[in-house]
């Protein structure tokens, strides 16, 4: 990424000299019926950090940033972005927060360029204002070839970098972002990871939500950790690590056949694993290495070792897989 | 318990802000939008007129079958296009997530009934105007007053649109949306006095057909169209504000619940 995009709304120095932080929720509850859809979550987000909430489906994470923008009336608890009382003006928060929903919401009436021009001009710019901040945020996401095209005809990934680049037609200097990169290949997944790490560098504070350990241990200062509505930990991602996830993960690859013999062989000495897919995860006791030596010369598996991260940390806190939630 | 308080207050850029991306999407279909906007009201025109003219011949007070059925249809028609747009459209855009967009920049619910009820009065004025026009040139619009046909297109615009979205609002397919055609535009249509003067229906027929909305627009743009102005058009002015005044506040509130969750 080398463009430099101009963030007129925020810098750096700016942000902090407003002074405290930028989103700060407390104890938010919110029902649908008898579900605590979210409940009693309490966080806050300072300038120009990136604030992510991991959690599997139905964690509550939508459901928070629809909170957090005015969309959803919470049943409990307070949210301020920006010094604004969320609860109380639902309005003013979305004057000066951009938004990446969860679904792209492009609309397939207008070109690419007039989605974004048009949105700018709902959102309170000027005509002219819109035209050239639309102009710049098509050049910086590299899509000002497709200007005129329907939206339509974007790839996935196009569509995706097309709904971040709307959230920032008005300079806003603080985003929140529903899975900026689910459902986008690895190439478009880098993509985006760069663009907003050029957000970061202008000093945009931004709270993102994601399936991907990956994803937030790449982009997020601190993270917290979201389960049934509820947020389990919270810290930076090492600190997240640290303390929840064993050193070392033995991975094994485990042929059909082979499969057996290694479930009996780590039953046997008690050894706790899980499987997922074709991979044999196995987590030594108190974070030693495991005693796999009896595996080394069975036919059809394969070890490796790895480091510990986020998606451990998921399971310990849970008990559960991140990814199949 | 937070409430979900509404905003106060309207915003004007949220209101021309939508409309705009209206009459945008639009001037990028304008090829296919006349043929609904002008074509098909005019082929309508054509076949009542010249066809059914022929048998019918002269009305009462000397009036043309022709004369007589050309305000009917036109307003009858600007229903349509009033109701397609906050039925079928704001349907798609629900579906498609475009006012969950808008949402997120500092529009009202209220605001979004606004944009696009403006959008349906604009439609609604450009195919009676359009319309208009050619009847006139076919000698079946002869009075100066005519004009003021725009009055009740603005009516018809303001209270379809409203209705409109309780349909689109509360719709959980589009086959569903086909019901604001079978039961609610298509008797309209018949049954308003566009087609024949609602006075030769049996007497119990009468005040049903007088308490749909369309029947009193009809009224009003055939005391313009034949310069025929009285104290009952204003007593249908009267009644279609009323009707409005109910059904935008039902719209509102089924729109929100239908987005804001
Ligand atoms: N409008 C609604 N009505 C009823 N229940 C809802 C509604 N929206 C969300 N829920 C429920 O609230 C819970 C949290 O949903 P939410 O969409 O916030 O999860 P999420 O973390 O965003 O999940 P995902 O990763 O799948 O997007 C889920 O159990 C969901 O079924
Ligand atoms: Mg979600």
């Amino acid at each position: 990424m080398t463009e430099e995009l101009k963030q007129t709304g925020a810098t750096n120095a700016a942000a902090r000299n407003s002074g405290g932080s930028v989103i700060r929720v407390k104890k938010l509850r919110k029902l649908y019926g008898d579900l605590a859809a979210v409940d009693g979550i309490t966080f806050s987000v300072e300038p120009g950090e990136t604030y992510g909430l991991l959690g599997p489906n139905g964690a509550g994470k939508t459901t928070t940033m629809r909170m957090l923008s005015g969309l959803s009336p919470s049943n409990s608890g307070s949210i301020e972005v920006a010094g604004i009382n969320v609860v109380k003006d639902n309005r003013a928060v979305r004057e000066v927060m951009g938004v990446v929903t969860q679904h792209d919401g492009l609309d397939g009436g207008l070109t690419v360029f007039q989605n974004l021009f048009l949105f700018g001009f709902l959102a309170g710019l000027s005509r002219k204002d819109s035209k050239n901040r639309a102009n710049e945020v098509l050049e910086f996401f590299g899509l000002r070839g497709r200007s005129k095209d329907n939206t339509y005809e974007l790839s996935g990934g196009m569509k995706r970098r097309l709904a971040i680049a709307r959230s920032m037609m008005t300079s806003p200097k603080v985003i929140v972002m529903d899975e900026p990169s689910t459902g986008l290949d690895p190439q478009s997944r880098n993509r985006v990871w760069e663009e907003l790490a050029v957000l970061k560098d202008a000093g945009v504070t931004v709270l993102l939500s994601t399936h991907y350990m990956e994803e937030a241990t790449i982009l997020c200062d601190r993270l917290s950790i979201m389960d049934n509505g509820k947020i389990l930990d919270e810290g930076t991602p090492d600190q997240m690590i640290e303390h929840h996830a064993p050193k070392e993960v033995a991975q094994l690859r485990v042929a059909p056949a082979a499969l057996r013999t290694v479930r009996d062989y780590l039953t046997e000495r008690e050894i706790t694993y899980r499987e997922v897919g074709a991979l044999v995860s196995v987590t030594g006791l108190n974070g030693d290495r495991p005693d796999l030596s009896g595996l080394s010369d069975v036919e059809g598996v394969r070890t490796s070792y790895r480091a510990g991260n986020l998606e451990d940390v998921f399971l310990t806190i849970t008990g559960r897989e991140l990814r199949d939630g | 318990m937070n409430l979900a308080i509404p905003t106060p207050g309207i915003r004007r850029r949220s209101v021309t802000g939508l409309w705009l991306r209206h009459a945008v999407s639009f001037v990028r279909y304008w090829k296919f939008v006349l043929t609904w906007v002008l074509i098909e009201p005019v082929i309508i025109l054509v076949a009542v007129g010249f066809g059914v003219g022929k048998l019918v011949g002269t009305m009462d007070d000397g009036v043309s079958y022709a004369q007589f059925v050309t305000p009917g249809l036109i307003i009858g028609n600007a229903m349509f296009h009033a109701l397609f747009e906050t039925s079928w459209n704001a349907y798609n855009r629900i579906d498609n997530d475009v006012y969950e967009t808008a949402l997120t920049t500092p529009i009202t619910i209220l605001e979004i009934t606004m944009g696009d009820i403006l959008w349906a009065v604009t439609r609604s004025i450009l195919t009676v105007v359009g319309t208009a026009i050619v009847a006139a040139l076919f000698g079946w619009l002869n009075h100066w007053e005519a004009i003021g046909m725009i009055i009740p297109a603005i009516m018809v615009g303001i209270t379809f649109g409203a209705l409109g979205f309780l349909f689109s609002a509360v719709a959980p397919h589009t086959t569903f949306l086909t019901l604001v055609f079978t039961l609610v535009a298509s008797p309209m249509f018949f049954f308003s006095g566009s087609f024949f003067p609602i006075s030769i229906l049996p007497d119990w027929v009468e005040p049903i057909a007088w308490a749909m909305p369309l029947t009193s627009a009809v009224h009003i743009g055939r005391g313009f169209a034949l310069a025929s102005l009285d104290i009952t058009h204003l007593w249908a002015a009267l009644y279609l504000i009323a009707v409005t005044a109910v059904l935008w506040p039902i719209a509102v509130f089924l729109l929100r619940r239908k987005l804001i969750s």
